[in-house]
């Protein structure tokens, strides 16, 4: 009663032609590899004649549900379902765009570092390609913004000065360090107590820098990795020798498929080089591992 | 994972429930309409109709054969899950807001508003699990809050008790039988309602989500606050996943706020919590509005959201999700193995 009171009138007469035209019936043609091609005409929403030919792969999966499921499973539809046929209604059932989703710890950390990475990635590949040294203090920057222009004469007793120190290995603080570099530059410009030339060496501890206490001793870097690979994977491989405080595997942020490359940390030095060792040319999936440890970026 | 999303509303969700064995989803909107539908693959099974105002509320039996529902109609009503034939109607003076079966079917608890000079009320009706049976037509219990509206209300384990959260954001447990107040507490900032209520597998516990940004999961024998989740978005519903130790919190800025905001900042996200570290770990996104209601899918396997913009998510989770472990789980799981080779 409601399903028929419900057609009106008013809703296109039209659909109703198109309908009961002739439509040449759906073909279904078994291909030699497996697969069906099936072939079927219908009006779009313009009222074109439109051929869709669609190539369809049917898989078998079996599984196993409780009798009551399996029992609902074959009831008949009813209400406004009534009329649909026997799988999910198009009008009412879509599938959405894949959705992403890992649990992670520090979820709210990666989403952060996910939103900066093109930048600090140019920064340290712009800074990896250049050798820039100092001819005052040896340090990785152009003479005319050394710090010690001012006060030192050029090629002096540069060991004052650690330039590893000042590149830190963060992008953030090579950047800090960077400007700090930059403002004596301009004259007057105020320097931070911290960035003075006198203590500019002695850089106090970063807070809370992208890895925070990560310990680089050791941390291999893992390159050649397939792009199917899963943390999981590459935390169960290295497991085999020593515990395994962090895994970190670069993945790209909208396909979610690995970069190619993964850092591992272990808590002990002396497993991270049993690792390193053993690891290296290792196969995995289609490729052929190099593991070697993580250096500290320049 | 690729979510399956459900168009079959044409006003917003206001809740989703799963059936016990997992297997259907029952959605309710304000379009009037309860759908049902397969949640392996998103099919819809069928429809009731029957109720002339806005759906609030629905809840399935244990054995999945009838389904209540609660309507600004004033009225709850029964229907027959397999054929969609409405069994049973009962006549309220205001809206129901929620409905909920006891544990084994057998009662029927229903949260009416306060509204035109009358008190809110938690009303219980002995149920007959049973297609042909006459459902009687009286009420078989009464509870008034004389103090502030229950909005949302539950069963605790063995039907013990009735735990209710009000407007004002306490949460009070009453005795299942007498219908006797046992405990008021103020649990969410005051006058923050409480918008809804979910269990745990065994009622031993529950989630409340409250508009004060916070969900807390509360013990239902004392109501100890167990743990506190906070977001940062007021909280229309939250839900304790089966198998894994995870929350998931839905909300969003009020409806009526959502057009003056690009979807980005409205915080229309499905927030993963951990349920014993509370910390955040993930969230999904997906609804144009914010999310309504929350389900998780009693096999664990997946869960669903409904949101204001009249669309059900259904989401089946990948097995990163399945593999995520804390450390010091990883850690135990590992010891445990160990000692069972041993």
């Amino acid at each position: 009663m409601a399903t028929q009171t419900k057609h009106d009138w008013a809703d296109d007469e039209e659909l109703e032609e198109t309908t009961t035209t002739d439509l040449p019936p759906q073909q279904k043609i078994q291909n030699k590899d497996g697969t069906w091609t099936i072939i079927d005409y219908y009006y779009n929403e313009a009222g074109n004649k439109v051929k869709r030919t669609r190539r369809v792969r049917y898989v078998v999966r079996r599984e196993v549900v409780n009798p009551r499921v399996a029992e609902r499973r074959t009831w008949a539809k009813f209400g406004d379902a009534a009329s649909d046929s026997p799988g999910p209604n198009p009008s009412t059932t879509t599938v959405g765009e894949n959705i992403i989703f890992v649990p992670s710890v520090n979820w709210r950390k990666e989403a952060k570092d996910e939103a900066n990475d093109p930048n600090a990635q140019a920064m340290k590949d712009k800074l990896k390609d250049k050798k820039v040294k100092c001819r005052i203090c040896n340090g990785e920057h152009f003479t005319a913004r050394c710090p010690y222009k001012d006060t030192m004469a050029p090629i002096g007793e540069a060991g004052a000065v650690d330039p590893a120190a000042g590149m830190g290995d963060e992008p953030s603080a090579a950047a800090a360090a960077a400007t700090g570099a930059a403002g004596p530059g301009k004259k007057g410009s105020y320097v931070p107590p911290a960035l003075r030339g006198d203590r500019a060496g002695a850089r106090g501890e970063t807070m809370g820098g992208k890895y925070g206490e990560r310990d680089d001793l050791a941390t291999l870097r893992v390159t050649n990795v397939s792009e199917m690979a899963e943390e999981q994977e590459l935390r169960d491989m290295f497991e085999r020798f020593g515990r395994v405080t962090r895994v970190f595997l670069a993945k790209d942020r909208d396909t979610g498929l690995a970069k190619g490359f993964a850092f591992i940390s272990f808590a002990d030095r002396d497993d991270a080089v049993k690792a390193c060792n053993k690891m290296d040319g290792f196969g995995f999936r289609h490729l052929i591992l190099r593991v070697e440890f993580a250096k500290k970026a320049a | 994972m690729r979510p399956i999303l459900l168009a079959g509303h044409e006003r917003a969700l206001t809740q989703i429930k799963y059936s016990p064995d997992g297997d259907l989803i029952f959605s309710v909107s304000k379009d009037q309409i309860i759908c049902v539908w397969f949640s392996h693959n998103g099919e819809r099974l069928g429809t009731y109709r029957g109720h002339q105002g806005a759906i609030w509320t629905i809840d399935v039996d244990p054995t999945s054969t009838i389904l209540a529902s609660g309507s600004a109609d004033n009225t709850i009503k029964l229907w027959d899950i397999k054929t969609g034939k409405c069994l049973q109607t009962w006549d309220f003076p205001t809206a129901v807001k929620r409905v909920e079966f006891s544990d084994d079917g057998t009662k029927l608890l229903g949260v009416t508003e306060k509204r035109m000079g009358h008190l809110g009320t938690i009303v219980v009706l002995d149920i007959k699990l049973d297609v042909e049976a006459e459902q009687s037509d009286e009420k078989a219990m009464t509870i008034v809050c004389e103090e502030s509206k229950a909005t949302v209300a539950g069963w605790s384990y063995l039907s013990k008790y009735i735990i209710a959260g009000h407007e004002d954001g306490s949460v009070s447990q009453y005795d299942a039988k007498t219908g006797d107040l046992i405990y008021n507490i103020p649990i969410h900032e005051l006058n923050q309602s409480i918008t809804d209520l979910q269990w745990s597998q065994d009622r031993s516990y529950f989630i409340t989500a409250s508009k004060d940004k916070t969900a807390k999961l509360i013990s239902s024998r004392d109501l100890e606050v167990l743990k506190t989740y906070p977001a940062d978005t007021p909280l229309n519903s939250a839900t304790i996943t089966r198998n894994k130790d995870f929350v998931i919190l839905g909300g969003g800025q009020a409806a009526m706020d959502v057009t003056t905001t690009a979807a980005r900042q409205g915080k229309f996200e499905a927030r993963f919590y951990h349920k014993i570290f509370e910390d955040e770990i993930g969230r999904v996104r997906g609804h144009f509005g914010p999310l309504n209601t929350v389900a998780a899918d009693p096999t664990g396997k997946g869960y669903a959201s409904g949101g204001e913009d009249g669309y059900v998510r259904v989401h089946h989770f990948d097995r990163g999700y399945f593999d995520f472990m804390y450390e010091v789980e990883r850690e135990r799981q590992n010891r445990l193995a160990a000692v069972v080779s041993a």
